[in-house]
């Protein structure tokens, strides 16, 4: 169809394009003007309009002429050049374009005292970073370093500082911030989101509640699974729960990647998941872990632990998980307590590490005396069970109220 | 410098470059205090005798020899230096006479600025007020007005830093010469007094001032000491004003004796010097003033920077009022009008200042002496402050002395200059058309001020010292000015006025509102004088007028005025200082000539016109000083540490000026950066410097002559040089990466032909040379010694790294690159050598990556352990987990690398000990680093879990401490071995232990979980990393 396009068809296009640009921003239209700029949208328009510049190569004369649209030359020119390249496949050539009309768009959005470009800017946020990561993998894939996201990070904060300030932008400072996050997360950088978090978040001139709601759960899901991270559960039990109470309930993707870390955070508090909801949201990979930990089962555990090694290890659970070992360890105990119960009650609060150990290998475990008595130790010490350790007598003397305190809702104890 | 500065100035052009050459000179003179000794010989030299003369100066008489003495001998030197700036600014101390004037006044400019600049000068500024009140009865209602705003911005000012400032001066002075005082003229100031009276006083208070100065750079932010200092002034001012009131002889030596009581015994001398004060103090004041920024930390640089600018403005004030003023005075004047013909004459000749030091008689041509000293002082006296504060804190008369002079000197000197120079400075002219527009002049004044003190002050702020160098004729400008203010005479204010003026003042909350207020103050009162009506006018009832719009003011004066704002708070100020500037709008803004003169002009007018408006100039002239010294007191306050920074990179600089001219350059692209970015922190200057030198580097001429061409254009042309320096800097960048590209690396490697297998390490300072390069052969033979050698890790160290760069420059990358590196990662590892391991684990991650073979599975478990054990960040465990391929998780030592993680995220220590007794290859040597913290992690729990007792046998077995000793040979000797090491680890951490009736060490559980403590590790060493310690290192190096 290219091959067939008039010289005044082109020409045509362009003038079209160019219409509709200073139009939209004239007459304040977000709608259009989103339309405009949304690259991989891969609208018709924005398809013929780059074949169309493909044939007339001097698209610029064309701004130029007209007073009306020379004034967005900055932002139109290297848009041209974007289109006209992403048309053709070169990503990597794209990218740069794209940054400096959205520098440009920027620079006009600035100086607009009212916030009414807002959803444009998204849309800019948005492109900006997918063109990034289009082009990096273009990039690695020609054996070069791929720094086109990073690129698109910077240029990310600068949009947040124009956002961040007072007035009616703020709004979108929340939606920049999670474009952010996307990329620091992407890109392995986690600690730049710090000081992002930080804007938000002690920011009293403005209430987080009134960002806008998709953007609270995006926020709230990275901003908790940085706790995660960080090894802060209870904290992140919090912004997570936040996120799933807020999500779009027919979003089930964005359900899944919450609940993908809400579980492991609400295991290690000690809440667990019905089999229902895993496989409602394909998290079958929990199952098993859930299992054990109903069961004290440690070689569940382990095994499910290592069968989904590298998943958990993507995620960034695996050590979260691993961690739940410690409960399995004191649901064993428990179990063998309320046995030794049913057999003997005015002996139960005495378990024996002979016992224990039995139970182990029982499970396919071989621990030798010194390895359970520590364990024993640390679950005393972790408050997993309540009691002291005899050790002439090799002897685990439980509380005789509560001997095994449930979480709670707490994490255990360092 | 000053001296320098100031024939810069009236030189013009060249007189700019030169100036700005001896701004840079001069701070870093006088930072180091090293004055004498720093820079040029020739001007350390002269600088060095100042100082001495100050130390001297104790005795007044003594120093004033040495003056002259050094003036003598400088004054050659000035005409040298005259004909070269740079000459100029070292003779400054020694400097002719004339030379002297010059600098003087455009040191008193710089120093006005840089007081004004800094909070110091706030203090300097009330000083000022209240000297030039006192001295200047006619502005000194003003005056009183302007000192109480500006006292009490700043504490020092705290009038009752005048009470205060006996304390003060005690503690500088000492006590002693307050009770004194009656006696003090006749001793001390009887040196003085024989000199001028009014001189006497104007030095005493200038050496005052320059003792705050001083001692509070050298007590480093001392507030105590900054008041006194600014008491002395004070006093001095009364002192002056004293004498000049009172005939010469007596009154002299009455006013001397205050003076310096006042200094030292702050009530006494406080109402001395105010009843004194009245005549002609405060413009001695103003000289003395600043020299003591001079004197501070920054002194020199301050001298510098000032002599560009403030030397301008003293000048213009002091050449036109201030001038008048002092001749005017009656017997002070008369003294400073003998001084004037002496400075006429000093400026002619310096041999005649040089007559004048040397004999007593001539204390009248002592001041002018003093005066050329004095605009030599901020050098001097930044040469001098050590000593000064060394004499005035050992013997404090003779420093207040020494100080006097100097500060005597000055204002003479700067007088002479005027006059002499009026022909010769076009400032003068522009001082005439200045006068007619006060305001622009004050700003452009306060602009010059604060360039000056950005100079001056590099030593403090460092910032707006550079910026003074290149703008001269803001502080012609700011000269005229003041010399318009010259006609309100605070002094003849009203008391009520001067309320008034308050109250106006008091309400401003920056700097830019109080310069603004400051020139609305001025055109009322001169409106009010012109139509009669100051003295009718009812001005308690009057309402204040509204505060004027600061928009762009408030931009220009914030980093500039740093004093006034410290004053009134501290915290504002320091905001302000450190808050970009932004260049530009300072442009834009009304300020013609220079921007950040301008800036700098406006908080200097404004606080000149506040308090000074009739006397200003010449007040001025005494309270830039004063300012100054503030402002290095404040800043020694605030941050004593970036001073020194500052004052170092200042020292440097003028040493490479007058090493060299590429020096010179950088230097003075140092200054413009500084200029350019008066807000900038210290450490963005630096960077800026840095970069600018690079650019001076290859086009240094080029940019040496610009910068000193825009004087006029000011700042403008800064920016626009700055602009090209970026230009070039980047062009140069490109053209490198080019070079860089197409450079055959191949053809450019060495290849080695040395034979010698043993070879020292030596970093390379230049090319490699062949000859001492060993080949591939050699080298591999070179490993085979290192592995088989029995010497200790040292030397071991030593030659694998001389293997390791004989590889590099002959860019061999392959398996003996390999193999070299792993036994170096080895080695070190063995003696917890980790810094070397972590560069030989580093190279190897990326050799390993290109694919040459090597032990890539052991040193895969080596990074594991270390992220393990040296990182709590769950991401780089996770990170590096999930890197490892299935291959590598199945290798022994990462399959064991893996299992100690796992203990140390369980804490599970037994596991852990186990672990380690069966690791192999090095990983027990990477978790010796941990087992410490596993140990002391594990008894916790154990304390916690067990009860009543855990027998410390099984806590060595479980802990690793039996196996550590079984390792060394026998069974049970091994095991009590093992026993003992526990008992001493579990004692040293606080564990409680007891022995069982088997006679059986036991650890009492529950009495130990709250005793357990981590002890401080005994080898720690000052810098933090214990295996730097050459000592300790030795020890641990099996040899």
């Amino acid at each position: 169809m290219a091959a067939y396009l008039s010289m005044g068809e082109a020409h045509r296009r362009i003038t079209d394009y160019l219409g509709r640009f200073s139009d939209a921003v004239s007459s304040q239209d977000v709608a259009s003007l989103k339309h405009i700029l949304s690259l991989s949208s891969n609208s018709a328009s924005l398809l013929s309009l780059a074949d169309a510049l493909n044939l007339l190569q001097d698209a610029n004369r064309l701004i130029k002429q007209s007073d009306r649209f020379s004034q967005f030359a900055e932002i139109v020119a290297p848009l041209f050049r974007c289109i006209q390249n992403y048309r053709l496949g070169n990503l990597v050539d794209a990218y740069p374009a794209y940054e400096k009309a959205a520098n440009a768009f920027i620079q006009e959005f600035r100086n607009w005292d009212s916030a009414w470009a807002l959803e444009a800017l998204y849309v800019i946020a948005y492109e900006i970073r997918v063109l990034a990561e289009r082009a990096d993998r273009e990039l690695s894939a020609n054996g070069k370093s791929p720094e086109k996201l990073k690129a698109a990070g910077s240029f990310l904060m600068k949009v947040f500082g124009v956002l961040a300030g007072k007035g009616p932008k703020r709004v979108g400072a929340l939606y920049v911030t999670c474009q952010l996050f996307k990329v620091y997360f992407k890109l392995g950088t986690v600690h730049l989101c710090r000081s992002v978090i930080r804007s938000i978040e002690t920011a009293r001139i403005f209430d987080f509640e009134e960002f806008p709601q998709r953007d609270k759960v995006t926020y709230m899901y990275y901003t908790g699974r940085l706790e995660v991270y960080n090894e802060n559960f209870t904290a992140a039990d919090q912004k997570l729960s936040y996120a799933l109470a807020h999500c779009n309930p027919h979003s089930e993707a964005n359900i899944r990647m919450i609940l993908k870390y809400l579980i492991p955070v609400k295991l290690s508090i000690g809440i667990l998941p019905t089999d229902w909801l895993l496989e409602k949201y394909n998290l079958v990979e929990y199952r098993n872990i859930v299992q054990a930990l109903k069961r004290g089962d440690l070689r569940l555990l382990r095994s499910a632990l290592e069968a989904h090694e590298d998943r958990f290890l993507r995620s960034g659970v695996y050590l979260v998980l691993e961690k739940l070992e410690l409960q399995v360890y004191q649901r064993l105990l428990k179990k063998i307590y309320i046995i030794q119960k049913q057999k003997d009650p005015s002996k139960a609060h005495q378990m024996k590490l002979e016992v224990i150990i039995k139970a182990l290998r029982w499970l396919g475990i071989d621990m030798d005396l010194d390895e359970v008595e520590c364990i024993v130790a640390i679950l005393i010490h972790k408050n997993l069970v309540k009691g002291y350790f005899a050790h002439k007598s090799k002897v685990v003397v439980l509380s005789k109220q509560d001997p095994f305190p449930k979480l709670m809702g707490k994490p255990v104890n360092a | 410098m000053m001296n320098q500065g100031g024939i810069t100035e009236t030189l013009a052009p060249p007189g700019t470059n030169s100036l700005e050459d001896r701004h840079v000179v001069d701070a870093r003179h006088g930072q180091p205090s090293s004055y004498s000794s720093s820079t040029a010989g020739s001007e350390a030299s002269s600088w060095t005798p100042h100082s001495v003369n100050n130390s001297f100066t104790g005795n007044g008489y003594s120093a004033s020899s040495t003056y002259g003495f050094e003036q003598q001998a400088q004054p050659p030197r000035r005409d040298d230096m005259n004909s070269a700036t740079e000459a100029s600014s070292l003779s400054l101390g020694s400097t002719s006479v004339p030379q002297d004037y010059n600098g003087y006044m455009t040191y008193q400019n710089p120093t006005n600025s840089y007081g004004y600049g800094t909070t110091g000068y706030t203090g300097y500024y009330s000083g000022y007020q209240q000297q030039t009140n006192q001295s200047y009865s006619q502005p000194a209602g003003a005056y009183q007005s302007t000192n109480s705003p500006y006292q009490p911005l700043s504490s020092f000012q705290n009038t009752g830093s005048y009470a205060v400032p006996p304390s003060y001066s005690n503690s500088y002075y000492g006590p002693g010469d307050y009770q004194t005082a009656g006696t003090y003229p006749n001793s001390t100031y009887g040196t003085q007094t024989t000199w001028n009276d009014g001189n006497y006083t104007n030095y005493s208070s200038y050496q005052y001032s320059n003792y705050p100065s001083t001692s509070s750079a050298y007590s480093s932010g001392n507030s105590a000491t900054a008041p006194a200092q600014y008491q002395p002034q004070y006093k001095q001012w009364t002192g002056y004003y004293a004498q000049s009131e009172v005939s010469c002889a007596p009154g002299m030596e009455n006013l001397s004796v205050a003076s310096s009581s006042n200094p030292e015994c702050p009530t006494p001398g406080v109402p001395d010097g105010t009843q004194a004060s009245n005549s002609q103090p405060p413009p001695t004041a103003v000289p003395s003033w600043r020299p003591e920024p001079g004197l501070s930390g920054l002194p020199s640089q301050q001298p510098s920077v000032v002599a560009s600018t403030g030397h301008d403005n003293y000048w213009k004030q002091h050449a036109a009022p201030g001038f008048q003023n002092y001749n005017s005075a009656a017997p002070g004047f008369q003294n400073h009008n003998s001084a004037a013909p002496g400075f006429q004459n000093h400026n002619s000749a310096a041999p005649g200042f040089q007559n004048h030091n040397s004999a007593a008689p001539g204390f009248q041509n002592h001041n002018n002496a003093a005066g050329q000293s004095a605009f030599y002082q901020p050098m001097e006296s930044k040469n001098a402050y050590g000593s000064y504060s060394d004499e005035q804190k050992s013997t404090s008369d003779q420093g207040p002395n020494l100080q006097y002079p100097v500060v005597h000197q000055v204002p003479q000197v700067h007088q002479a200059p005027q006059q002499i120079s009026s022909t010769l400075d076009p400032r003068r002219g522009i001082k005439l058309q200045i006068q007619t527009n006060p305001r622009i002049v004050s700003n452009l004044a306060l602009g010059l001020t604060k360039t000056d003190k950005a100079g001056s002050g590099t030593t403090a702020a460092a910032k707006p010292a550079y910026i003074g160098v290149s703008l001269p004729k803001p502080n012609d400008k700011a000269l005229s000015s003041d010399a318009s203010d010259p006609a309100l005479k605070p002094a003849t204010f009203p008391k009520s006025l001067r309320g008034y003026v308050e109250r106006a003042l008091a309400r401003c909350k920056g700097d830019a509102q109080i310069a603004a207020s400051q020139a609305v103050l001025k055109e009322l009162i001169t409106s009010a004088t012109a139509d009669g009506t100051l003295y009718t006018q009812d001005w308690d009832a009057k309402p204040l007028f509204p505060l004027p719009d600061m928009d762009g003011l408030s931009n220009t004066f914030q980093s500039p005025l740093p004093l006034p704002t410290l004053r009134r708070s501290p915290g504002r100020r320091t905001k302000s200082r450190w808050e970009p500037l932004p260049e530009e709008k300072l442009v834009n803004k009304t300020l013609p000539l220079t921007t950040e003169p301008v800036k700098y002009g406006g908080y200097m007018n404004d606080r000149n016109r506040k308090p000074f408006v009739g006397n200003l100039e010449s007040k001025d002239g005494l309270n830039t000083p004063n300012f100054l010294a503030m402002e290095q007191k404040t800043t020694s306050f605030q941050k004593p540490f970036k001073r020194q920074r500052l004052s170092d990179s200042l020292t440097t600089a003028d040493n490479g000026d007058a090493s060299s001219d590429s020096d010179k350059e950088s230097s003075l692209t140092a200054f413009y950066s500084g200029a350019i970015g008066f807000s900038n922190t210290p450490e963005e200057r630096k960077k800026r410097e840095s970069r600018s030198k690079r650019f001076e580097k290859a086009h240094g001429n080029r940019v040496e002559i610009s910068h000193f061409k825009p004087k006029s254009a000011g700042s403008a042309n800064l920016y626009a040089r700055r602009a090209t320096a970026i230009v070039l800097s980047k062009t140069f960048e490109e053209s490198g990466s080019k070079a860089v590209e197409d450079i055959d690396w191949d053809a450019l490697t060495v290849r080695g032909t040395c034979q010698e297998i043993e070879k020292r390490y030596l970093r390379l300072t230049s090319a490699p040379d062949p000859a001492t390069v060993r080949p591939e052969e050699v080298l591999e033979k070179a490993l085979t010694m290192v592995q088989n050698s029995q010497k200790n890790y040292l030397y071991k160290c030593d030659q694998l790294k001389s293997i390791r760069q004989d590889l590099t420059v002959q860019r061999i990358r392959n398996k003996l690159t390999v193999k070299v590196y792993e036994t170096h990662a080895r080695l070190a590892l063995e003696v917890g050598d980790l810094p070397e391991y972590n560069q030989c684990q580093s190279q190897l991650k990326t050799l390993y990556a290109e694919g040459i073979e090597g032990c890539h599975m052991e040193f895969a478990a080596y990074n594991l352990l270390c992220v393990i054990l040296h990182s709590n960040n769950y991401r780089d465990l996770l990170s590096s987990m999930s890197r490892l391929s299935n291959d590598a998780k199945n290798d022994k030592a990462v399959k064991h690398a893996l299992a100690v993680r796992r203990a140390v995220t369980s804490g599970n220590y037994v596991m852990f000990f186990g672990l380690y007794r069966t690791a192999p290859n090095l990983n027990s040597c990477l978790m010796d680093l941990f087992a410490d913290k596993m140990r002391y992690k594990a008894v916790n729990c154990m304390c916690r879990s067990y009860r009543p007792t855990v027998p410390v046998s099984y806590v060595a077995k479980v802990l690793g401490f039996a196996y550590a000793s079984s390792v060394n040979g026998g069974s049970d000797e091994k095991d009590s071995v093992g026993l003992e090491e526990s008992v001493d680890w579990l004692k040293a951490h606080g564990a409680c232990l007891v022995a069982d009736n088997n006679g059986e060490m036991q650890v009492d559980t529950k009495a130990s979980s709250s005793s357990l403590y981590i002890p401080e590790p005994g080898d720690a060493v000052a810098h933090g990393d214990s295996s730097l310690a050459v000592n300790d290192f030795l020890t641990r190096a099996p040899s």
